[in-house]
């Protein structure tokens, strides 16, 4: 089994030097790389810059929806709180407006507004009738208070000075978180203060109950930072806050809180907060969550999103570096192919300049020999007239007419060689049964095989069908490669040939193998045996024409003839063959059958 | 037969003395000639039996001279001689009506067979 070399179609491989090999390689890399980084410039870099824009389109987006909802919140909260105070503030006002203070302090009087306040929800904890000198006049409500002054009180002072006060959650005498709304009302010379408790539940549910997460909350605080109601946070009502106070200002303020401190003094994570203003009382509405649960679906899409992107990214990188090496090997076979082809070309046109250069030669050399070959027969002639007297002369006479003789007719083998690999000769074109004018062929030369050992194998494919082609030249071609198989068993006790014949019905071709078991034809060797006068038979034996001739007939008829060959295993040639010759030849055969009348 | 009339046509002198000197010594009158326009003078002045005609020659080649020869109507055979290098030219001489051909180089007994063949044609055809 000969290893196969990678031959080309005219039989010499596109041998490369070292450095033209290392030189292409290098040039592969190059491309390999340019390839990577083009394509992952053309296709990585629009992923990112989009895969950037949405995330940077949608993390805004949700980060303003989140503030937006912030803000309703707060804006909701306050509508709300104002609406309860203005309410009660209202309904205090027109209670003192509309009623006398005697009629207030009747007995059941205050109870009836009491009630009233109460009917649909518990927002009152007490309601009470003072006088200017601070001692209740009528008194609803739970807590034991009627004995107790108020005059010193700092809220007393405040409705008296304003006509209406709202305070801020205070423990006064009943020592519990609450706060009051009083309105001041004069009766003649005679001013008095209807003054209600808001019931702190009450008041607390309005914001207390929202929640927002898990760790957002809604609170109140006074100018003071103190808590007016309870926070979720690990403080309760009437604490004093961390939160950073700011000024009155109008309208929603949205602020990013950091380094804040908890009760317990110990670092509380950043905070979004949402802040907005009551007028009256001066109450902080406070909307605050921590920042990281607040923003959480935005931190949460922006990691899936660079997960995507990673994913992508790595995805091109894999399929780019696959199809890249692809695209490498491909434009590698089709170098390889182009090269082979280059090569046939060379090898074509160097065989058809030596074609043309032979043929000239031929000539040139055919005439001085046929002057040599008549002044031999001169010289013959001359002997027979006058013959020579001296014996050993006659015999050197002899001998040397001989020698001319034998070297004229060998240097006409080599012109006749010469000329019919110029293809001076003349094609006939014929049906020929390539199986049975294989075999004999082979008859002719098994003979000589036998005497040196070597047996012949024959596979006949006998689906072939007949080829059109010239018997003559095909007998030339089977000779040749025969003998040389024959030839390449020299030194060796035995051996054998197999001839295999294939119809390749799809290339419409017939495929003929000569392979032999003999001692191989070395690689350097190997590119140069088609070439014309190379041979490595001893000065003598072979002309160096056989396989430039029968590449040139092969080729002629529309074939190729290829070698593979493994040192010391054997060669194979390989004949491929089309059923019928190219047009051209067909066409300059039918050319010279016009029959040419003389003029 | 020899005794016939041989023209010899070659541009190589010493071949055509030298073949001259060979078809003498076997019985030919032989003339020889180096270009196709001599050729042509000789055989309007003194016909011959049998015409070896070389293709390759400077000024009137062979086939130009052979159509001449053909022109002038004369009772003869024409033998083309050619260094190889012109087997198709071969072909067509014999196309032309030249007998056969021979490649050089040849025996001197293989030019006698076949100028005897075209004798013989040539007679057979009376």
């Amino acid at each position: 089994m000969t290893k196969e070399s990678p031959i080309s179609h005219n039989g010499t491989e596109p041998a490369e030097a070292p450095d033209v090999a290392v030189q292409r390689q290098a040039t592969y890399a190059r491309l390999f790389w340019r390839f990577v980084w083009l394509t992952i410039l053309c296709s990585l870099v629009p992923l990112l810059l989009v895969g950037w824009g949405i995330n940077l389109h949608y993390t805004r987006f949700a980060r303003e929806r989140m503030l937006n909802f912030f803000q309703n919140q707060v804006e909701d909260h306050r509508r709300i709180i104002a609406q309860f105070l203005n309410e009660h503030t209202s309904k205090l006002q027109l209670i003192a407006r509309t009623h006398d203070r005697d009629q207030l302090i009747e007995p059941g009087a205050l109870q009836t507004v009491f009630e009233l306040f109460n009917q649909d929800v518990r927002s009152l904890t007490d309601l009470s009738v003072i006088g200017d000198h601070g001692y209740h006049l009528a008194y609803v409500g739970s807590y034991d208070l009627w004995s107790r002054n108020y005059s010193k009180e700092f809220w007393f002072t405040q409705v008296m000075e304003k006509g209406l006060y709202i305070s801020d959650m205070f423990m006064g005498f009943r020592k519990e978180p609450h706060f009051i709304i009083a309105v001041t009302h004069s009766n003649g010379d005679k001013k008095w203060i209807l003054r209600a408790t808001i019931h702190t539940e009450s008041f607390r549910s309005l914001v207390e109950n929202v929640r927002i997460g898990g760790t957002g909350e809604v609170y109140l605080l006074n100018t003071e930072s103190v808590y007016q109601t309870n926070p979720r946070s690990n403080a309760a009502i009437m604490d004093t806050s961390s939160y950073p106070m700011e000024p009155y200002h109008e309208g929603i303020r949205i602020r990013l809180l950091e380094n804040l401190k908890n009760a317990q003094g110990l670092d509380r994570p950043s905070q979004i907060a949402c802040q907005a203003w009551l007028k009256n009382p001066r109450w902080l509405l406070v909307v605050q969550q921590d920042h990281d649960e607040a923003f959480a679906d935005v931190n949460h899409a922006n990691t899936w999103t660079l997960v995507f992107l990673l994913l992508s990214a790595a995805s091109i990188l894999v399929v780019t570096v696959f199809i890249t090496r692809h695209m490498i090997t491909v434009i590698k076979r089709r170098d390889t192919e182009a090269d082979r082809l280059n090569q046939q070309l060379l090898q074509a046109g160097k065989l058809a300049s030596i074609g043309e250069l032979s043929a000239g030669v031929a000539h040139e050399i055919n005439n001085p020999l046929a002057i040599i070959l008549t002044e031999r027969q001169l010289l013959l002639d001359a002997a027979k007239h006058a013959p020579i007297a001296d014996s050993e002369f006659q015999e050197q006479f002899s001998d040397s007419m001989n020698q001319i003789d034998l070297q004229v007719q060998r240097c006409k083998r080599i012109t006749q060689n010469l000329l019919r690999f110029s293809r001076r000769t003349q094609s006939m074109i014929e049906t020929v049964d390539l199986n049975a004018f294989i075999q004999e062929v082979v008859d002719l030369l098994e003979r000589e095989a036998r005497s040196s050992g070597i047996k012949f194998f024959s596979e006949p494919d006998p689906g072939l069908p007949p080829v059109s082609s010239d018997p003559s030249q095909l007998q030339q071609v089977f000779l040749n490669l025969i003998t040389n198989a024959i030839d390449a068993h020299d030194g060796k006790p035995y051996g054998s040939i197999r001839i295999c014949t294939r119809a390749d019905g799809e290339r419409q071709t017939a495929i003929v193998k000569v392979a032999d078991s003999g001692s191989g034809i070395t690689p350097e060797n190997l590119n140069r045996i088609f070439d014309p006068f190379f041979t490595t038979k001893a000065v003598g034996k072979g002309t160096g024409l056989g396989l430039s001739i029968c590449f040139s007939i092969v080729k002629r008829l529309g074939g190729s003839l290829t070698v593979q060959s493994e040192v010391g295993k054997g060669t194979e040639f390989t004949i491929q063959l089309p059923y019928t010759p190219p047009k051209e030849l067909q066409d300059s055969l039918s050319a010279k059958r016009t029959p040419i009348t003389a003029a | 037969m020899p005794g016939f009339r041989v023209l010899l046509v070659d541009d190589e002198i010493i071949f055509t003395k030298n073949m001259s000197k060979l078809l003498k010594n076997r019985g030919y009158t032989v003339t020889a000639v180096n270009s196709g326009d001599e050729a042509i003078r000789e055989l309007e002045q003194n016909p011959v039996d049998v015409i070896v005609l070389d293709l390759k020659m400077p000024g009137m080649d062979g086939i130009t001279t052979l159509k001449e020869i053909m022109k002038l109507g004369l009772f003869t055979e024409t033998l083309i001689l050619t260094g190889h290098g012109s087997i198709d030219s071969a072909l067509e001489a014999m196309k032309l009506g030249a007998y056969d051909y021979l490649t050089k180089p040849c025996e001197i007994d293989e030019l006698v067979a076949k100028i005897e063949a075209a004798w013989a044609k040539k007679t057979g055809n009376l």
